[in-house]
Formats: structure tokens, sequence, C-alpha cells
């Protein structure tokens, strides 16, 4: 996928997310920055050093973490990670140190004499993220790190990068899944088609494109009452089941009130009702569909 | 440490393992050990310039061009595997130049080759040491053959590392290549007493000329002919080379 007119500012210190469809061109921006391929035009500056010129000077300051996976099928665990800290000339006792924390920090002790080759899916992305701080870096580029993880270990991952973002590494982020932006992001990017259609905070996002809330009432009998709030504006009611009514509104506050009247009139009984806020992935569906249009 | 030392060290860290060095070790002594004197009954002497040598003094030095062969096809594959493995791209969002690791993959072919060519020498010495002739070009013969050699057959590993893309693909062409090169070769056996055809195809193969000029070294037999093949397998090993150098440097991500 071609991109084109990209224009990015990451934030030193901060988690950079950068979300898209499949095909988007997340992994060609990412190829780009990261200088696997040159682009054909543009400006391209990172940690103040021109990535176009000066191509290995930035890559001596960044680490990268692939989407694909990448691997020595031969060498044992504890081995790869000794051997990846020695390729960025690490110093050997500083080698030894962070091999140790590393095999803790992501659970891979029990498999350190293990080859990588023998390795699930899973186990062998530890292993690829858990290599890439082995070497100091400035900048950090998570291309779906957490592909193939499961729950307890993606958390895991998550709070070890929000902790090396305190002490002031930089982190480019791309995910399909859009729990895991909200949670680590400080800024989201999403791309869609080759082009930039969104910039901000998770929390300017949610402001700018998700001020509808989504209701659900549930009421003690079966009645359609699509007819009894017909009349309230700026409201729609996208599943009425007759016990479960979900309503979405922009203005959620006098619809909720509103609503809560006329079934109060019309002596319906209230079992369980929530407000629920629009989500990251609604917004993110949201933008992408109007990007289509 | 420099980034080509570095890379040298992975390359060699990831190549040498014990199953590549039981490998480089049993595969031909059983040729030299086995082969050699099971056929001495059959090939009782091969005449080679101005001499006549024994059947197991003849293979053994075959074995060291062999084994060159053998080990730097092998290494020469780290390309493919590294391509595999998602290591290419992965170095190469690291420290490194493409230059760099492309040296760096030539340095480990060299070395390997040349360990693998002394270890022969080691291991087969006492079956040819009655017939070595030392002169000013034994040492200097067998060093330009082992690297020249090395380069060639780590070239053809890497021009197939990077033109293909399937593993089935990848298997089909090295083994047809390695079986090709082995025995369609005066690696095992004579030119002189094979059939015309085949005795013309062993010098559309790069190990003859390796095999012969190595013998030449250990032999102290050199003339025009040596020379030749010494030209021929030089020139090969750049051309071939400079073709690995520019796929390698224009494979894609």
């Amino acid at each position: 996928m071609a991109v084109d007119n990209i224009d990015l500012q990451v934030p030193s210190g901060k988690i950079f997310g950068f979300l898209g469809p499949n095909g988007a061109g997340k992994t060609t921006t990412m190829k780009l920055l990261t200088t696997l391929i040159p682009p054909t035009g543009g400006q391209m500056n990172i940690l103040g050093i021109d990535a176009i010129k000066s191509p290995l000077e930035v890559r001596k300051k960044i680490g990268v973490v692939l989407q694909q996976p990448s691997y020595e099928p031969t060498l044992s665990v504890e081995k790869a990670l000794d051997k990846y800290g020695m390729m960025w000339n690490v110093e050997k006792n500083i080698r030894k140190d962070r091999v140790e924390e590393l095999l803790v920090a992501f659970d891979l002790v029990d498999i350190r004499k293990k080859k990588n080759d023998d390795l699930s899916i899973g186990q062998r992305r530890r292993v690829q993220v858990a290599r890439e701080f082995m070497h100091d870096m400035e900048l950090l580029f998570l291309d779906e790190p957490t592909v193939g993880l499961d729950p307890s270990a993606r958390r895991g991952l998550l709070d070890f990068i929000k902790g090396k973002v305190k002490d002031g590494l930089t982190i480019f982020f791309t995910t399909h899944i859009l729990e895991e932006a909200e949670y680590l992001c400080d800024d989201i990017a999403i791309i869609n088609k080759g082009k930039i259609i969104a910039v901000d905070t998770p929390g300017e996002l949610k402001n700018k494109f998700g001020k509808e809330k989504t209701i659900k009432i549930h009421i003690s009998e079966q009645k359609d009452i699509s007819s009894l709030l017909a009349g309230i504006p700026e409201c729609t009611i996208e599943h009425d089941s007759g016990v479960i009514i979900t309503v979405r509104s922009s203005h959620s506050e006098q619809v909720l009130q509103d609503i809560l009247k006329i079934l109060a009139s019309n002596d319906m009984a209230v079992e369980d009702l929530s407000v629920v806020p629009t989500s990251l992935e609604e917004i993110f569906l949201s933008v992408v569909k109007n990007s289509n249009a | 440490m420099h980034e080509i030392i570095r890379l040298v060290n992975r390359n060699l860290t990831i190549s040498l393992n014990m199953g590549f060095v039981i490998w480089q070790i049993i595969f031909p002594l059983i040729y030299i050990f086995v082969a050699g004197f099971a056929y001495t009954a059959l090939i009782h002497q091969v005449p080679f310039g101005n001499k006549t040598l024994d059947y197991p003094a003849f293979i053994a030095t075959g074995m060291i061009g062999f084994n060159i062969m053998n080990s730097t096809l092998i290494s020469g594959i780290i390309i493919w595997n590294d391509r595999r493995h998602g290591m290419f791209e992965q170095i190469l969002v690291g420290p490194f130049t493409r230059a760099q690791y492309i040296v760096s993959n030539v340095y480990t072919i060299g070395i390997i080759g040349l360990v693998s060519a002394a270890m022969i020498t080691a291991v087969g010495y006492p079956l040819f040491f009655k017939q070595v002739e030392f002169n000013i070009l034994t040492v200097p013969l067998v060093i330009f053959a082992s690297i020249t050699g090395s380069i060639l057959f780590g070239s053809i590993a890497s021009i197939i590392s990077t033109r293909l893309k399937s593993s089935e693909g990848f298997n089909v062409i090295i083994n047809t290549v390695f079986l090709f090169f082995a025995f369609v070769s005066t690696a095992f056996y004579p030119a002189q007493g094979a059939p015309p055809i085949l005795s013309t195809a062993f010098y559309f193969n790069p190990l003859t000329y390796l095999v012969d000029v190595v013998r030449a070294g250990i032999f102290g037999y050199f003339n025009s002919l040596v020379a030749t093949e010494m030209i021929i397998l030089g020139v090969g090993a750049v051309i071939l080379f400079v073709i690995a150098t520019k796929l390698l440097s224009k494979l894609e991500m």
C-alpha cells in the first residue's frame, strides 16, 4: 500500500498509536520510518536526524519490533537475547544482567534453554519483543507486538512498555486491538487508504467523534415502546426486543430523562439501566467509514 | 567491535551447531576411509600430472575441495534462513548497512571454507603424506583454491537464496545443484577413465577446478592447465560474487 502526504509529529517520551484497517498503509509507514524502504519524496526527520540522508544514524538510535516473526531457530532463548545484544555492541557484563532481567520480565525463565525453533508462536513473540530491550534506544517502533500473546502476557507487555516510557523512551505503536491503544497511547493517528484521517489524544478523538452515547434500558414487561419514544429528538432506537431497548444519542442526559418520564407515565418499571460512552473502536469504525465514503 | 565482526560472530554462532560440525567431519571421513579403501580394488592408481596417486590419496585430496563446497553451500544459505525467519529485515533495521551484511556473509563463508579445508587436510594427511611434495606454490595454491572456491559456492547459494521464495523449491534446487557438483566432478574419480560426455561435463563444474587446484598444491604439480583452471576459478568466483551482491542489494523488503 502506498502512503501519501503523511504528516506526523511524535512527541518525545510518549506512546504514539498508529491505527488503521488492513492494507491502510501502517506497515509501509513503519518501513519508511525505520528506513527499510526509502520514500519517493518529502522529508523525514527522526530524533533530529534527516532519515533520508542518514538512515544508518537513525537506525543506531531506534529499536524495531517488526510485525513478522524474526528469530534464530538454532539458538536458545537466552543465547538469542545475548547474541542480539552483542550485535548491538552491548558490553558482555551489561548483556548478562539484561538477559536475566528480560527473562524474568517476559516470563521466559522456564524456557531459557529451549531453542527458538521449539517455542510456541506466543513464546517466540515474547522473545522477539524482549530481545529489542537488550540495547539502549531513544525511540522504539512496535508493529503489532501483542499478536499471538495470551491476555496475561499481553497485559504484562503493555505494562512493561509503560514502565519504559516513564524512563523516557518514546514509542511508535501500531495495533489492531483498540483496547490496547486506549490503554497505552498518549496520542493516536488513524490512517486509511494511505492517508492520515485523524490525529489526536484518545480523549480528544472521543470528544470530536464520539459524542453519541449508548443507553441500554431493561424493562420488566414485554411491550413495543418504539411508538412511545418516537417523539424524542436526536434519539435513535437501535434495538427493541420489547424487554431491552438500546438507544443512541448525542444528548444522552436529556434523552435519558425524557425516556424515564415516558416509561413512568405508562406505568412501566425499569429493571436495569446503563449508559455506555462511545469506545475508541466505535470511533475508529466511524472515522474509517466516513473516510471511505 | 566493528559491525562486520559482530555480524560474522553472529553468523558463525548460528551456523556452527553440532549437526553442522558432525556433518562436516563424518561425511567426508566416510568417503575418505570407506569409499577410499573400498574402491582401491577397482581403481588402483590415478595418474595426476607427472605422478601416479593411490586412490585413497586421490579421494582424500578431492574431499578437501568437496568439503569446501559442502560447507560454503550450507553457510551460503544464511541469507535464505535469514529471509525465511525474518532476520534479514530485522538486521537491516538495526545498526548495519546492506553492504556490511553482504561482506559479513562473504567473510563467514570464507572462514568456514578455510576451516573445512584445514580440517580435512589434517584428517586426510596420513593418506597422502607420502606423495605430498611441498614447494613454494603448495600453500598459496591451496589457500587460493579455498578462498575462491568458498566465494564461488557461497555466491551460488546466495543467488539461489535471493531468487527463490518457497522452501520446497529451494530444497529441490540446492539438492540438485549439490548432486551435480559433487558427482559430476573429479572429486571422487579421475576424468580420464570416464565416458567422453561425462568427462567433458566435469569441466562445466567449478568443483573440478577447485579440486584440481587443491591437488596441484598438495602434490606440487603446476602447469599451464592448472594456471588456466585457477583463472577460470577466480573469474567465475568474481562474476558470481558480483551477481550475488547485486541481487542481494536489490532484494526488496
